[in-house]
């Protein structure tokens, strides 16, 4: 099932969990941004501005905002069933 | 019914997979994410025939080693809830939702991170207190951050930290770093690094988000444990001190020491309950290390088809 939600993953090149996030949203084919708080100082700003923590990866999908690779969570935000 | 639910996928799960993809075992290999505890090590040193890899790199290997084996089946997002004893074997209820039954069972659940415990560090997760050096290090760019630890672990997250931290603390809580001393040599030749041995933290304070920590200096007095509260002003504190076994789910059906570990017979991992094998850090072993774990998960393996094959 598509959803029809913005997806945005705040990242850090090398944080295994936001890669497993990634890694889940190409296997369910869920299109998503990517910003690499690393080095975007803005989007490492936003980052900590819509989830009031430091921790990534932070998933914005819709207006929800999940922090780490919860993947009940994203399930559920992005509709999916299994 | 499977023959066998191997529970967990890190180097204990995973190389048991590959022995039963080999032995032709029907088994299912269900797991909340396949890599392992240092799949998040930025660098591992001493995985027999690797000079250097990074744990995301190494739990990938292992994760394509497993999959070569065709028809594996191989499920992340699954964390077991329970088990119960039915006819013949036994039924596991994952968190999901989800249950499977098997005639037996490999838990190699292995374990989370052990936290310090003390006021402030709750309040503050992930508003300064850190568990992952890989994923957060760069949020503390020329900031002042603490590594509360002594192994490996610890030492690796301080060279982690200390690439983007203008300032590292590693604070250690014994007289001794327990990690290895070739780790150990190179932090200690990096200027931006402090050593605090004998520093036992006792508070993580803040308002919205971290703002140092106190902790009680034992350097003058480390065989009796006094000593001085002192403060530190800092922005983040990354917690590396160790795991605590994922053990819960298997309630009462095993026996576990004080410590919650499940108690096996280490020659071939089984646990009290006959039909139920468990390996790697979710036992009572004393090395917690991926070549123990990734060997106790192959030990398990072939006690398990010994006892398949109507053996002992």
């Amino acid at each position: 099932m598509h959803t029809e939600k913005k997806v945005k993953i705040y990242s850090t090149p090398t944080c295994f969990y936001c890669i497993k996030a990634k890694e889940f949203f190409v296997k369910n084919k869920i299109k998503y941004e990517e910003v690499n708080v690393a080095t975007d100082m803005k989007a490492r700003e936003e980052a900590v501005r819509k989830s009031h923590q430091t921790g990534v990866p932070v998933i914005e999908i819709g207006h929800e905002v999940i922090v780490g690779f919860d993947r009940m969570a994203i399930e559920q935000a992005l509709g999916l069933k299994n | 019914m499977y023959d066998l639910i191997i529970i967990g996928g890190g180097p204990a799960g995973i190389s048991a997979g590959i022995y039963a993809a080999r032995k032709k075992i029907k088994f299912l290999l269900a797991t909340e994410t396949l890599g392992g505890q240092s799949a998040v090590a930025s660098e591992i040193q001493n995985w027999i025939g690797i000079k250097s890899i990074s744990g995301f790199e190494l739990a990938k290997k292992m994760e394509e080693h497993l999959m070569a084996h065709g028809g594996i089946e191989a499920e992340e997002g699954y964390l077991a809830e329970k088990v119960e004893k039915i006819s013949g074997g036994f039924k596991i209820t994952f968190k999901n939702g989800k249950s499977f039954e098997t005639k037996t069972i490999l838990a190699t659940t292995g374990g989370r991170r052990r936290r310090l415990g003390v006021a402030g560090e709750k309040d503050f997760e992930n508003k300064g207190v850190a568990y992952c050096s890989t994923c957060d290090a760069p949020m503390y760019a020329k900031k002042t951050v603490a590594i509360v630890g002594g192994g490996n672990a610890a030492l690796g997250a301080t060279k982690d930290l200390s690439v983007y931290a203008d300032k590292v603390y590693l604070m250690v809580r014994s007289e001794n770093i327990k990690g290895d001393p070739v780790l150990f040599e190179e932090i200690k030749k990096d200027p931006k690094i402090e050593i605090l041995l004998n520093s036992e933290v006792t508070e993580v304070f803040g308002n919205d988000f971290v703002e140092g920590v106190k902790y009680l200096d034992k350097k003058d007095n480390p065989s009796t444990g006094s000593g001085q509260v002192k403060e530190l002003k800092l922005d983040g504190v990354f917690v590396e001190i160790g795991s605590v076994p994922n053990s819960e789910f298997l309630g009462e059906l095993v026996k576990k020491n004080n410590y919650n570990e499940v108690v096996v017979d280490h020659g071939n991992q089984k646990t009290s309950c006959e039909g139920i094998w468990a390996a790697g850090d979710i036992t009572d072993l004393p090395y917690r290390q991926n070549n123990i774990s990734a060997s106790d998960g192959i030990k398990a393996l072939l006690s398990i088809k010994d006892f398949l094959n109507g053996g002992k």
